[in-house]
């Protein structure tokens, strides 16, 4: 699906970036210093999983107990499962919350989570990427939204040969039209394009 | 052995060249449509289906019977290579099978599947050619409560066993039954969490949550890591074929993914999900065990190679399986299942407990073609995983631009919607912050998946008994399952409890463990 046929694809600034990091992983789950999974949350990082399922069961309960059910429902009716959700989600929120607390208070306070290797940067340009293609999609058509988002989240993992990057975008853009609405009768949105040709 | 022989007979039927090219065709579509992130069999069958009603019978079937498996193969390569599965039930291979991919493993990782896939295949479909009957019988014994508990067994089995932390695996869980949750309600028709949004009655569709949580999850996290994330374009790609040392770690968990598939796949409302998650909870467990017992390195975590062949084998297996409800019972148990259905109904089959006597020569035609497609996906996907693998050396940041691109469009062909994107980049954003925060995806997918499906029938239970909550524990089955539920709940607390015993215990016997191993 994504063999390509724009001649050498390696540059070769991008070469010794790579070799460089063949020495990094190798080690227990080739991630970064701390195994996510399993690491203690510590900092003020501790509190935003707890919060975030605290937020989703509360949304649960509310919803429970507003769902109009119609007269003739049998019960349990169609409040009682997203009620015992949510009950369940605001018990693992404070265990989870307690656990964060001990942990911190216990824990040898060097191998926790506090997402100092989170690269903010990359991630928003991916997501303004997404953003703006979902705004433009249909406005643009998949041909020009498409080879865009191709191109910004190559631009996130640091491809900087522009032009040859927009190149690839396009092609991949239109490999991806042409495909779909040829091969599987799929149309996607011609956009600006359809009212130029 | 009355059916093996009936079984030949409809070999016999279907072994033609012609038959053959079809066979071959089917799988090499079903293998690309397959291989595109977030379409698996399902949506191969789907689109291909307009093509066999031009066919004869017994063509269309086997063509069939090839697309499935194409798609379902397709489905394993995306999870392994791209940590992006075509469809629920290769949701497990992606653990193991992504990780090897990473450590350079990819195409024994490739290998493994499709050799799990065609042994799985083999004795699944002989399975129910010779078993048919008696599993209609059984599958006939399941009520909602004996679903309910299946479902419940399953919440148990994969927040317990697959996660590292019980209670982060519970969280997991709990989100994707509260995202499950949204749209209209099955039973009384009662609009929920729809937050005034048209779409978002249909509910959140399960391609956008397996796209946004694992796909575009996976891009944002690598993303975020910058360079301390691992580059799969200098992972080596090593030898292309199972080495001795593989074959010897595959085969058994080819076999026992086999029998899970086989014992669950016939079980209405339990799909292919089900045994592969158990699979790879079996194995997880069997390898911290040798580890214990004889100080065979636990590789669980880093690739290992058990945990594809179990779950790759148990979802051919269990496809096999469903075929047992689908012809017996004419009732489809997965999403390819009930296309397959619309299929049949195009050829006058009416599949039910008659079809076997009625329309004897199909039945027999289309389990033979379903060992034939097997055969050809062995053909054509082996040499080709070596190739398929290749495709993690493009220069990294055209990878995930081309992952991003074609995740995109997964989303946007289900209905070409853009609230649908719109949803997609919410559940992205769920799925960055579950990684960044070592919440374990895993669960939360099967909370979506089989939330509903636990939901619908817990309530028809109750409907049925007229609120009697004693129905729920009402047969041997569901008692049965119960049990395994508080076994697969206690283990992990006594294995922590003899940890903590044995670290209080002395550091002299630890250094002694650390010298075996």
């Amino acid at each position: 699906m994504m063999s390509r046929s724009e001649g050498p694809v390696s540059v070769p600034e991008e070469a010794p970036e790579a070799r460089e990091d063949t020495r990094v992983p190798d080690g227990p789950g080739t991630t970064a210093a701390v195994d996510p999974e399993s690491a203690p949350w510590s900092g003020p990082a501790r509190w935003v999983v707890p919060a975030l399922l605290a937020v989703v069961g509360a949304v649960a309960l509310w919803g429970a107990f507003t769902v109009e059910a119609p007269p003739n429902a049998t019960r349990p009716g169609p409040g009682a499962f997203p009620g015992a959700v949510g009950a369940l989600l605001l018990v693992v929120a404070a265990c989870l919350a307690v656990a964060g607390l001990r942990g911190s208070r216990t824990g040898d306070g060097t191998a926790g989570n506090t997402l100092s290797w989170f690269g903010a940067r990359p991630v928003l340009v991916v997501m303004a990427g997404l953003v703006v293609h979902v705004a433009l999609l249909e406005v643009l058509g998949w041909l020009l939204a498409g080879a865009l988002l191709f191109w910004v989240v190559a631009y996130a993992f640091g491809a900087r040969a522009h032009l040859r990057d927009a190149v690839v975008a396009l092609s991949m853009s239109a490999a991806v039209q042409v495909g779909f609405s040829l091969g599987l009768g799929l149309s996607l949105p011609g956009g600006l394009l359809e009212l130029v040709l | 052995m009355e059916a093996l022989s009936l079984l030949m007979d409809g070999l016999a039927a279907a072994l033609t060249p012609q038959n053959l090219v079809w066979a071959f065709l089917g799988v090499l579509l079903g293998t690309a449509v397959g291989v595109l992130p977030g379409m698996g069999s399902a949506m191969a069958v789907a689109l291909l289906l307009p093509v066999t009603f031009r066919l004869d019978p017994t063509a269309a079937l086997i063509l069939f019977a090839g697309v499935y498996y194409g798609g379902m193969f397709g489905g394993a390569t995306t999870s392994i290579l791209l940590n992006t599965p075509g469809q629920a039930s290769s949701i497990a291979t992606t653990y193991e099978g992504h990780k090897m991919a990473l450590a350079g493993r990819a195409a024994q990782a490739l290998g493994t599947a499709v050799i799990g896939s065609f042994v799985a295949s083999l004795i699944g479909t002989l399975v129910v050619a010779l078993f048919a009957p008696f599993m209609v019988s059984v599958a006939l014994n399941f009520g909602p409560g004996e679903y309910f508990a299946l479902t419940v067994f399953s919440f148990v089995a994969v927040a317990a066993v697959v996660s590292g932390s019980v209670l982060r695996g519970l969280a997991s869980l709990l989100i994707g039954l509260a995202v499950g949750l949204i749209g209209i309600d099955s039973q009384s028709g009662t609009p929920r969490f729809d937050f005034g949004s048209a779409t978002m009655l249909d509910g959140i569709d399960i391609v956008i949550v397996t796209v946004g949580l694992l796909a575009l999850g996976e891009v944002l996290y690598v993303a975020a890591r910058g360079r301390s994330a691992p580059d799969l374009a200098t992972t080596s790609a090593g030898r292309p074929w199972l080495s001795r040392g593989d074959w010897a770690r595959s085969w058994r968990p080819w076999l026992r993914g086999t029998a899970l598939g086989s014992v669950f796949g016939p079980i209405p409302g339990s799909g292919a999900e089900v045994p592969t998650f158990l699979s790879l909870g079996l194995e997880r467990r069997l390898s911290a065990r040798r580890e214990r017992r004889r100080g065979v390195r636990d590789e669980f975590g880093e690739g290992a190679i058990e945990g594809v062949a179990g779950p790759e084998a148990a979802n051919n297996s269990s496809a096999a399986g469903t075929m047992v409800p689908l012809l017996g019972l004419g009732l489809p148990t997965s999403a390819t299942a009930a296309i397959m259905l619309a299929a049949f109904q195009q050829y006058g089959l009416q599949p039910g407990p008659v079809l076997f006597e009625r329309d004897a020569e199909l039945v027999w035609t289309l389990l033979a073609s379903l060992l034939i497609g097997s055969v050809m996906l062995l053909v054509i996907n082996l040499p080709f995983a070596p190739l398929w693998a290749k495709l993690l050396r493009l220069p990294k940041p055209y990878l995930y631009a081309g992952i991003t691109l074609f995740s995109v469009l997964a989303v946007y062909a289900i209905n070409t919607s853009v609230v649908h994107l719109v949803m997609l980049l919410a559940v992205t954003l769920l799925g960055l912050m579950m990684r960044a925060f070592g919440v374990p995806v895993a669960p939360a997918l099967i909370g979506v998946v089989l939330g509903p499906i636990a939901e619908t029938e817990f309530r028809r239970a109750l409907a049925a008994s007229s609120g009697d909550p004693s129905i729920l524990v009402g047969s041997g089955i569901s008692i049965g399952l119960y049990v395994l539920v508080l076994v697969a709940a206690a283990v992990p607390v006594v294995t922590a409890l003899r940890r903590r015993r044995k670290a209080r215990a002395s550091a002299p016997a630890e250094r002694e463990t650390s010298d075996l191993g």
